[in-house]
């Protein structure tokens, strides 16, 4: 239904949004696309629904060329935006109807239609009453029986559970199911829920930072973490704790380690078993753990691995700020040189060092005091030594790395081929 | 295309007829100005030259264009919350005719300004203001109005989509519209201003339309002049449409 290949789209700004993206969604499945705020999901739907152009790959839809012959893309597809787009001073019934004349259907037909989805939607008893008085669920269900009036084979979904309450969540998912099920629509949603795409998607893409970062079905791509994760945070932050993980990290029955703010993440084949010997590690190092979690592998913790950051944690988008439309047209370039200062406060503490994991540790006053300077090489065997500054967990990846540490974030395998 | 066109038009005109305190409102603005000007300036058609009996007979075609400007400058406002509250996006994914979307933006603007003056002029002549009631003559400068309010409607949404910020946006709307009504002889006969601003009156649309309505509406017909004014702003409102469609096509980033 979709063939995206070698996609790359540059934003006037010169941002990347998105840096050669490969996607294949097949005829009739559920395909979620799940990645942190801007990552290229909602580019990504802008350009599959023709709403936005890009700089070069191939983009197929439905059959046809979203730069050749966008008519025909637009007519075999239905778009829900994050915005809802429907008018509030309409009915329910009117906007059905106008959005039947823009895909300039028959009269007979848009009443038929109307009368089918407000069914579908059990939308019937508030369809004469204007949308200013519809409640948010209701209004997404009138946005998405608007983009199904012409009977498309294909619907996007750009985050369509986003600013929802969980009854109406849950609500929403149902028809989402429905509409695959019963209708045989091919769905593509973006979503930043890991339960979402975990419970409503056949096949989940991570995307981050313009690519895909693995394709499969939610249990593959758990499978990909291996085992249980332990999950661990301790009482002190220093590079005592950094050289801990880093003796893990050589451990054979350590899969995988990973720092996500201040908590310690280990893959372990079986964490009942592993998790004595983590601790007894941690005390013969002087360590006190402060918690200690055990659980399966979930999205999140697949997200993590791919992209450096979790999603459940990561900030809310709050869109952008308003001055950033003007810098650079005569607004002065005021953007570019917080974003300078930004980078540099970044480098300071680690060039790894994603920002939302930034934000995510709660650094108490000391933490701030330290990441001021730059810390002081600690000596070989850090593990007895246990004294000297306190260090932010991203002092620490610095100085784990510098001790010969892997990358933190493996790099992805290939997606399947055959996708 | 004209079928798109239609079924907005229809769109805007139903919501617009929903919310009537607003139009309304826009409607207040002229009033204020037909009763102080028509006061504060009662005296000038005492003085030697002026073209006619009374300032409110004067004053009426310039009243009717402002209340064109005050309505129809501000269409690109409305344009800009379409975007951002997704309504244009979501016409965009549908293979709507690109220029009915303008265009039916620009019309609905236009009739509703249209209303709007009829009212003015209603109010104006129960004032006893001492202007042509002649149907024929006020459907020639309904012509005027529409066109002209054509032309605004199309600026305001070109300028729209240019600069995507509101208060920009309305920066413009204030200055295409109040500094260019007073380079027109809205206001004050041509022969009592200074003679540079003949020249600026010269490029000014808004200066034609004034001069076209008051040929038709105030003393003796004057078809030639009507036909100058005719002509200045059929060009205006083609050129303003074309630019504004133009500068919607270039919106897809």
């Amino acid at each position: 239904m979709i063939q995206v290949s070698g996609l790359t789209k540059i934003f006037s700004s010169g941002t990347k949004a998105l840096d050669g993206l490969d996607l294949n969604v097949k005829d009739g499945e559920i395909f979620a696309l799940l990645g942190p705020n801007g990552a290229g999901k909602t580019t990504t739907i802008r350009i599959l629904s023709t709403l936005s152009g890009f700089d070069s790959g191939q983009v197929i839809v439905a059959g046809h060329d979203v730069d050749r012959n966008p008519e025909k893309v637009r007519e075999a597809i239905g778009v829900v935006a994050q915005q809802t787009g429907i008018d509030y001073f309409l009915t329910g019934r009117e906007n059905l109807v106008l959005q039947g004349h823009m895909y300039r259907m028959k009269k007979a037909d848009i009443q038929a239609r109307v009368k089918e989805l407000a069914h579908y939607f059990e939308l019937e008893d508030s369809l004469d009453r204007l949308v200013a008085t519809y409640s948010g669920g209701m209004r997404r269900k009138l946005d998405i029986a608007t983009a199904l009036i012409h009977r498309p084979t294909l619907v996007f979904l750009d985050e369509p559970t986003l600013g929802l309450d969980i009854k109406s969540r849950k609500n929403l998912w149902t028809y989402v199911e429905k509409m695959n099920r019963e209708l045989g629509l091919t769905i593509l949603l973006t979503t930043h829920y890991l339960e979402e795409a975990d419970k409503l998607a056949q096949r989940v893409a991570i995307i981050n930072a313009g690519k895909i970062r693995i394709t499969g079905t939610p249990d593959e791509l758990k499978n990909t973490i291996h085992g249980d994760a332990v999950v661990l945070s301790f009482e002190q932050q220093d590079h005592a704790t950094a050289a801990f993980a880093y003796t893990m990290k050589s451990e054979p029955e350590i899969k995988d380690t990973l720092w996500q703010g201040n908590k310690l993440h280990l893959y372990v084949a079986n964490g009942a078993e592993s998790i004595p010997k983590i601790a007894l590690v941690a005390s013969q190092q002087g360590l006190t753990i402060k918690s200690l979690a055990l659980s399966r592998p979930t999205l999140d913790d697949v997200f993590l691995k791919y992209t450096g950051s979790s999603l459940t944690e990561a900030k809310e988008d709050t869109g952008d700020e308003w001055w950033k439309q003007w810098a650079g047209k005569g607004g002065g370039n005021w953007n570019k040189k917080w974003a300078n200062e930004a980078d540099e406060t970044a480098g300071e503490v680690g060039t790894t060092v994603q920002e939302t994991q930034q934000h995510m540790t709660t650094p108490n006053d000391t933490e701030k005091d330290a990441a001021a300077q730059p810390p002081a090489t600690p000596a070989t065997d850090t593990a007895t030594s246990g004294g000297g500054s306190p260090w932010s967990p991203a002092e620490m990846e610095a100085w784990w790395k510098q001790q010969g540490g892997q990358p933190q974030w493996p790099t992805p395998k290939e997606p399947d081929k055959k996708d | 295309m004209l079928a798109d066109t239609w079924y907005l038009f229809g769109k805007y005109m139903r919501i617009t007829i929903r919310m009537p305190w607003w139009s309304l409102f826009t409607l207040l603005q002229p009033l204020i100005w037909l009763v102080i000007f028509g006061q504060l300036f009662k005296n000038m058609s005492q003085l030697p030259g002026f073209p006619t009996g009374s300032y409110v007979d004067f004053f009426v075609p310039g009243v009717l264009i402002m209340t064109v400007l005050f309505g129809s400058s501000w269409s690109g406002v409305s344009l800009l919350r379409e975007i951002t509250a997704g309504a244009v996006d979501k016409m965009l994914v549908a293979p709507v005719s690109r220029v009915a979307i303008v265009l039916s933006r620009v019309l609905h603007s236009a009739a509703q300004v249209l209303v709007q003056t009829l009212i003015i002029l209603a109010v104006a002549l129960a004032l006893g203001a001492a202007t042509s009631v002649n149907p024929v003559y006020i459907a020639m400068a309904m012509l005027i109005i529409f066109l002209l309010g054509v032309g605004f409607a199309a600026l305001s949404n070109g300028f729209a989509i240019l600069l995507q910020r509101e208060e920009p946006l309305v920066m413009i709307g204030n200055l295409m519209t109040l500094p260019l009504m007073f380079f027109s002889t809205a206001l004050m006969p041509k022969n009592f201003m200074p003679e540079w601003i003949h020249y600026v009156a010269l490029v000014n649309p808004i200066n034609y339309a004034v001069e076209a309505v008051r040929a038709v509406l105030v003393g003796t017909p004057d078809f030639a002049l009507y036909s100058k004014g005719l002509l200045v702003l059929a060009i205006f409102a083609a050129a303003t449409l074309a630019w504004a469609v133009n500068a919607f096509n270039s919106l897809r980033d």
